[in-house]
């Protein structure tokens, strides 16, 4: 009842709030002015551009180029100095005219607050490894999803842009988590609520501040769904005495860059190639290649004709309020981004309004709502050859037309069978215009909260949130196109229409206690919550339509039942779980944290339904002590140490369950009787992945913290890793679905963050690097070894290797075959020679004797990252890059354009190839004679020749900014900005035009747990030209 | 403040009761062991489960392992197709074995068949009495299942002479494998599962056409009884099986054996492997399996007489060798409808004409996709069966009535054997022409221990004279052709490298 009642009672002035925040409405004061001059502490310079705010209101300022300020402070008694990199400093007026202030440098806050899990810390007292980002940090990266903003920003983490496609392809690791066969994604923590999904289509304008939480003291908190690693996300909320409006807008132009497209012959190289494939195997040469210089200036570059120049626009509006009573904050967004590769576009429409309520001194509310639209075309780009139209198109006879003689796309072109083209290749322009492959996504997340201090230092909580995802996909191939290679055009027209359900629901019922005795600080914290996920699905797939422009279902002659391609799908999981927090304190020298959460789960099997994950850490800022105090170099240091227990949930929701077939038929007479068989064992037992991690980390703070740098070393053990574990058939089944073996992790983290110039001229750095080391100590009894695709996962070694035999050139001679190794009755003079590892004298691929070894590892040695801003009056640059030392990547593609038999395009390269003894190339692509007997080795049997170096470094992005000096009580501030994204990648890598690329044949998401770095060609990474303008009023 | 926390305490409370339920979740789109097995359809559809792997057994696997592995079929080579066939190496007697093993696919899909349908039996035979439904379908569905049991069991004894016995469903990766039990034991659980399935299953009149019956149970303790050399106990459940009336022997051979759609389970049949005809999945594609080739589609299509013939690449596989041609008597009526001939315009040889297995080749709609039963066990097998179990006993003129009822069927007369030692000849040879191509050569030749005496000479004849063999010019059996006379097949190695105790 009280509580209805203070609602309605303030119903008016929520109005008056509303109207304030729309009109900004301005209360001036005439009272009397207030000046003087802000300087830096450590060189008495003046500080231009620090902000001047009268506490409590809105009325503000910004020092000018030296330094000095006026204010009119109306009733305030209050004024707040806050400048980016220094400590914030409020002063009472007490009347005085003038007030001079020294500012000291906080260049990455220690006085700052950073957000942990369930709860908020000062950064001096965090005692877990966690890293923050702030929005100002990642403001103007001109990308559309905020993973691609951190990269290189974060110490531990690799995040890789596997794919160019436009809002999808981030793959972030934490502290180089791999598993088998579970998930290997962060969970996403965004204001407190646990998603489901990704962030990929969460509008960055609408991010406050970004927390990574790396080891198990700070992720125990999130129990079984922690072990990797946990990325909480704080939107935007109204600041204390502000009402801010901010419009955030910017427009560019896209492109991929010429550097690191794949090199591949073109029309008159290809025909060149021909003539001499069939000169050299002693055949008279087909007609059409009789002449290679016919095709000169006839050239096709189907890649090339996939891609275009794309355009780019965003438009953010912010508001943001805080009175007594009310802060909320409102963030609306626009995104409209073409993609580089015809008709994909990618479009997101959002908003998200925050709001927080004091109904009373002690009582709060608070309620968040974010509505978000994604409209995404994309053409089926990725994938291996038959699936990827980019692959298809690369290893496409360039001397077939993408146009007719009239102009007209061609619809297909196929040569004659004498010609050595066994392929028809459909036009691959047609397949990426004319086939529709679009999903609309409508998100909704909500949190509502009430909070209630009945006494100092208690406060109960409870949240309640949702996350409602629906989608709606549909693809249509009309008959004049189509993906998959070698199917006649025109085709068979194939709709699919899938409909997709998803929300989550969470309720979180928290008591926190905080006090302090003496110098004893204490908070206790327990909860108790519950969440539930449910996603449901449905998708038609019909075929056969008479016309291709009634796309419908019942414009199709066929449904297609087979498989699952019409079909309903359902997925459910539950958690419930208690978790509590000790922090503790001794005068802010000694630090204490412990932690536990218990998690119950519908996806642990029926035995093992509750998983403790404890954990424990401790801090010493050594700084404070007395012998440090003549150490005036260290302004702080802290180190901290920690042990804890996480897991890993992603399982899958069934996977205990045995299941039932039931459509394993029996016929009896003539009558077919249904049957039903159990499928699969059930493991009741089966339970989450457990990682035991210990960290240890220093925090430094040298010369008024003008230079931090901080460094982390951790080990983590994971255990009862998930795995589908082969079992004898006798059983009448060939797995079990069980917890095994067990991956050693361990590595170092550096960052350093340096303010190089204070003062007119401003000058930070920030630059990390990070040492990532696995190592597979034990899988199931019995069994030393698991395949990926072309990957080897081997007790005693790093996780998911490359796998294959090591090429060593060509057999240049005779006398070379005979003197080495060789495949019998397939090795030729000329052919692919390879190293005999097991030293048998034969060379042999699979088997027992096996010449097949590690070749190559997608795992760098170190990643690393810098930053640099710059700004001078009232200019700012920003130049960010990352990188990656050690990796390699396998270069799939090359089993097409390096096909020696001449079936497709080929890489530039194999012009170089072995000929004749008199001829031997660069040793590095062999003869073409004798056909896939003798090529098929080189193409088939994977080899060290499909892998190369993928070291990288790429300048992500570099700005340039200007702010304009208005000085109009209407506009607080205009900046203009220029920006370049993805501006250079150095590499040696000569694969194609993105070494961060990792790929699934499907084209779906990247590599996957036991098949990490393949390219396949995919989606390539475009640079991006823009300019912007941030206005805030 | 107390009320509330209170009010808070109580609320928890109630969440941890509800908890077990919260977090109760199974599949929805699919069932699952945690919601199946409640009801009477479950194990109806869980039995008729259980029949599945036998069409995979008899369509791919038993005629390689049971009928190629002896002198009645051999592959007509053809070198156009270059790889090592497994399916060559067992018709060779060249099976590679280490260890006690072999890496041979065609053994090795075999026994994972079998132990499919253990597995299904085992789970069927584990959960049904703990679920009320009517007596009669109870028995019924148990006695099917018991009956399944012992056939899988027995094909494995007969293969292996040792294998893991499982007699509960697997629950746990510890209990995936079990120990092997020997032949003893395995006869010893053979003979129990078959007198319950006797004892359970209703008559065949009864019973819905194409399942087992009472009488197919007792067929198979027959047999058993049989390769044990118990003799009278086999006479007397034979006699029963004889003495019921439900079977007689169809009037023509070739009437013994289904049509692609008609009959079927006709009154001969004792026990046979249902297929059907069509694009659901449960045809068979037993002739083409039994095809020398290359063959086109033109010569194809008078033995399948399809609307859609495809040429046949690759090798063909049991053809009916010179060997079991020679063994019919003059006159006999089964030889015409059993072996057919065909000419091959693409054969490599310099005679073109290769026998094939006509019994089974029956008209049908669409090239590849055949309908017709395989016979399992037929009556005149029972009356073969019985014949031999009385003349073991000496009982040579009782023998003689049921030998000669399946000669006179034949076109034949009455068998001039007058002795035990020439009766067990006759019914020796009535057995490999009357059950020609059916499966039953191999397992004759091991339960009469005559594997050294039938098998070295014909090794011989082919080594000395491929040509005959239907090698082309020039062209030598394998070096390690018939080296290897086990009387048991290796067990599979890919299954031992997943079992402690193999």
């Amino acid at each position: 009842m009280l509580f209805r009642r203070e609602i309605s009672l303030k119903r008016s002035q929520w109005i008056l709030l509303v109207v304030m925040i729309f009109f900004s409405v301005r209360l001036f004061s005439q009272d009397k002015k207030v000046s003087g001059t802000v300087t830096d502490a450590g060189t008495s310079v003046g500080l231009p551009g620090v902000t001047v705010n009268v506490k409590g209101t809105k009325l503000t300022t910004q020092t000018d180029e030296k330094g000095n300020y006026f204010i009119t402070p109306g009733k305030g008694k209050v004024l707040v100095f806050s400048f980016v990199g220094y400590e914030q400093q409020e002063l009472n007026i007490d009347n005085r005219s003038s007030i001079n202030v020294s500012m000291t440098v906080d260049a990455k806050g220690l006085g700052e607050v950073v957000v942990v899990g369930y709860g908020s810390q000062l950064k001096r007292n965090v005692t877990g490894a966690v890293q923050t980002i702030s929005e100002s940090e990642i403001k103007d990266l001109p990308v559309s999803t905020v993973a691609q903003k951190l990269q290189g920003r974060l110490a531990g983490v690799q995040i890789n842009q596997t794919t160019g496609k436009p809002g999808q392809g981030m793959s972030v690791r934490i502290r180089g988590q791999v598993s088998v066969s579970a998930g290997s994604d962060p969970l996403y923590v965004i204001d407190g609520f646990p998603i489901t999904g990704n962030i990929n289509n969460l509008n960055p304008d609408e991010i406050e501040s970004i927390s990574i939480l790396k080891d198990a003291a700070s992720t125990s908190l999130y129990g079984s769904r922690a072990a990797n690693g946990v990325v909480l996300i704080s939107t935007k909320k109204g600041k204390p005495g502000q009402t801010n409006i901010g419009i955030n807008t910017y427009a560019g132009l896209q492109q991929v860059p010429m550097r690191g497209r794949i090199k591949m012959m073109n029309a008159e190289e290809f025909a060149e190639f021909k003539k001499e494939y069939y000169e050299d195997a002693g055949q008279p040469v087909p007609v059409e290649f009789q002449n290679p210089a016919d095709y000169r200036n006839k050239n096709n570059d189907w890649y090339n004709a996939l891609l275009r120049k794309a355009g780019l626009q965003s438009y953010n509006l912010t508001i943001t309020s805080n009175t007594d009573k009310l802060s909320t904050a409102l963030v609306g967004g626009i995104l409209n981004q073409d993609g580089v590769v015809l008709n994909n576009t990618y479009k997101r429409y959002s908003l998200r309004m925050n709001m927080e309520y004091k109904i009373a001194k002690n009582l709060k509310i608070g309620f968040n709502i974010a509505p978000s639209y994604v409209f995404d075309n994309t053409p089926r780009t990725d994938g291996d050859r038959g699936t990827g139209i980019l692959f298809n198109a690369l290893h496409t006879w360039p001397v077939m037309p993408i146009y007719d003689d009239n102009g007209e796309l061609t619809l297909y072109n196929k040569f004659p069978g004498s010609t050595g083209n066994i392929f028809n290749y459909p036009n691959w322009v047609r397949a990426a215009d004319e086939l529709v492959n679009e999903t609309k996504t409508n998100t909704l997340i909500g949190n509502a909260f009430v909070q209630y201090s009945p006494i100092k230092g208690l406060t109960l909580k409870s949240t309640y949130n949702i996350e409602n995802t629906n989608s709606k996909f549909f693809f249509f191939n009309p008959s004049t196109a189509t993906s998959a290679i070698n199917v006649p055009v025109p085709t068979t027209a194939v709709s699919i229409r899938q409909d997709m359900q998803a929300q989550s629901w969470l309720n979180e019922n928290l008591v926190t206690y905080s006090r302090s005795f003496g110098e004893h600080n204490f908070e206790l914290l327990a909860g108790f919550t519950n969440q539930r996920f449910r996603y449901q699905s449905a998708r038609i797939q019909a075929d056969t339509y008479s016309d291709d422009r009634l796309p419908t279902i019942q414009g199709a002659l066929n449904i297609n039942r087979s498989g699952s391609n019409t079909s309903s799908d359902a997925q459910e999981w539950s958690l419930t779980s208690y978790l509590s927090r000790l922090t503790y304190n001794f005068k802010g020298r000694y630090l204490l944290t412990a932690a536990v959460r218990s998690d119950g789960s519908s996806r642990f099997g029926n035995n093992n339904r509750w998983g403790v994950f404890p954990s424990a850490s401790l801090g010493w800022v050594v700084s404070d002590e007395n012998f440090m105090q003549h150490l005036k170099a260290v302004s702080f240091a802290k180190f901290r140490a920690s042990y804890g227990l996480i897991g890993n949930n992603n399982i899958g929701n069934y996977t205990q369950y045995a299941l039932v077939n039931n459509t394993v038929n029996a016929v009896f007479g003539n009558t077919v009787a249904s049957g039903a068989v159990v499928t699969s064992l059930a493991n009741p037992n089966l339970g989450w992945e457990t990682t035991k991690q210990f960290d240890f980390g220093l925090d430094l703070g040298l010369f008024e913290n003008r230079i931090q740098f901080n460094y982390d070393f951790y080990t983590k053990r994971t255990t009862n890793l998930l795995y589908s574990v082969q079992v004898a058939q006798e059983s009448g089944f060939s797995n079990f679905n069980d917890n095994i073996g067990e991956i050693k992790f361990w590595g170092h983290e550096f960052s350093l963050t340096t303010l190089n110039t204070v003062g007119k001229f401003r000058w930070t750095t920030s630059a990390n690097i990070s040492f990532n080391r696995n190592k597979v100590m034990a899988l199931a009894d019995g069994i030393d070894r698991v395949y990926g695709t072309f990957h080897i996962t081997q007790v005693g070694k790093p996780f998911g290797q490359f796998y294959g035999l090591i090429a060593e050139g060509v057999y240049l001679n005779q006398q070379d075959l005979d003197k080495n190794p060789s495949i019998p009755g397939r090795s030729t003079v000329g052919s692919i020679k390879i190293k005999d590892v097991n030293g048998d004298g034969v060379i042999t691929y699979g088997g027992d004797k096996d010449d097949r070894t590690i070749i190559g590892s997608p795992f760098p040695k170190f990643i690393y990252g810098i930053v640099n801003n710059l700004e001078y009056k009232n200019w700012d640059f920003s130049i960010a890059g990352s990188g990656s030392y050690g990796n390699q990547l396998l270069i799939r593609h090359l089993y097409s354009t390096a096909n020696l038999d001449g079936v497709f395009n080929l890489v530039e390269g194999v012009k170089y190839r072995f000929r004749s003894v008199d001829n031997p190339g660069k040793g590095f692509y062999g003869t073409t004679v004798g056909g896939g007997n003798v090529t098929g080795v080189e193409r088939d049997w994977m080899n060290s020749r499909f892998i190369a170096d993928a070291s990288f470094f790429t300048i992500k992005n570099v700005t340039l900014g200007y702010n304009v000096g208005i000085k109009s009580k209407a506009i607080k501030s205009i900046r203009i900005y220029g920006s370049v994204q993805q501006l250079y990648t150095f590499t040696k890598y000569w694969g194609g035009p993105n070494p961060e690329t990792s790929a699934q044949s499907n084209g779906q998401g990247d590599g996957g747990n036991l098949s990490q770095g393949v390219d396949l060609s995919n989606y390539p990474v475009p640079r991006t030209f823009t300019l912007g303008v941030n206005l805030n009023f | 403040m107390n009320t509330k926390i209170l009010i808070l305490i109580c609320a928890v409370g109630v969440m941890m009761t509800s908890c077990k339920k919260f977090l109760e979740i199974t599949p929805e789109t699919s069932l699952s062991s945690a919601t199946f097995f409640v009801k009477e359809a479950d194990f109806q559809q869980a039995v008729n489960g259980a029949y599945v792997p036998l069409r995979s057994i008899f369509n791919d696997r038993a005629w390689i392992l049971g009928e190629m592995h002896s002198d009645n079929t051999y592959y007509p080579r053809n070198v156009l197709f270059g790889a090592v066939d497994p399916t060559e190496n067992v018709a060779d007697f060249a099976l590679p074995v280490s260890n006690g093993t072999t890496t041979n696919t065609n053994v090795l899909n075999q026994y994972r068949l079998d132990y499919q349908i253990i597995a299904r039996v085992n789970q069927i035979l584990a959960t049904i009495d703990k679920i009320n439904f009517d007596p009669n379908s109870k028995s019924n569905l148990r006695g099917q299942s018991f009956f399944l049991r012992a056939f899988a069991y027995f094909e494995l004894v007969r293969y292996f002479g040792k294998a893991p016995m499982h007699l509960t469903p697997v629950a746990n990766r510890s209990e995936a494998t079990a120990d092997l039990a020997t032949t003893e034991q395995l006869y010893s659980q053979i003979e129990d599962d078959a007198k319950q399935a006797a004892q359970l299953l209703p008559l065949k009149s009864v019973q819905e056409p194409g399942r087992a019956t009472s009488g197919s149970a007792k067929t198979l303790l027959g047999n058993l009884y049989i390769v044990q050399k118990r003799w009278a106990d086999a006479a007397a459940i034979l006699k029963e099986v004889f003495d019921s009336h439900e079977y007689s022997l169809m009037p023509d051979y070739n009437d013994a054996f289904s049509y692609t759609n008609s009959n079927k389970n006709n009154a001969e049949s004792v026990f046979e492997i249902q297929y059907q005809e069509g694009a659901s999945g449960y045809n068979g594609s037993l002739i083409y399996n039994f095809l020398p080739r290359p063959m086109t589609s033109a010569e194809l299509q008078p033995i399948t007489q399809t609307s859609n013939p495809q040429s046949l690449s690759g090798e063909g596989n049991n053809i009916p060798t010179p060997d079991i041609i020679a063994a019919y008597e003059a006159n006999d009526k089964r030889k015409d409808i059993s072996i057919g001939y065909v000419t091959l315009s693409q054969s490599l040889r310099a005679n073109k004409v290769y026998p094939y297995i006509k019994k089974f080749a029956r008209p049908h709609a669409q090239h590849g996709n055949t309908g017709n039963n395989w016979p399992v066990y037929r009556y005149s097998e029972v009356l073969l069966f019985l014949a031999e179990a009385l003349n073991e006993q000496g009982k040579t003129n009782d023998a003689k009535e049921y030998i000669n009822l399946v000669r006179k069927r034949a076109g034949l007369g009455d068998t001039p054997a007058a002795n035990k030692e020439d009766m067990r000849t006759a019914i020796y040879n009535e057995r490999r022409v009357e059950l020609a191509f059916e499966n039953k050569r191999w397992f004759d030749l091991v339960r009469t221990d005559r594997i050294e005496e039938v098998i070295v000479p014909y090794g011989n004849r082919i080594k000395s004279n491929p040509l005959n063999y239907y090698y082309p010019d020039g062209v030598n059996p394998p070096s390690n052709a018939f080296t290897n006379l086990d009387k048991y097949y290796g067990l599979p190695a890919d299954e031992a490298s997943l079992s402690p105790y193999f």
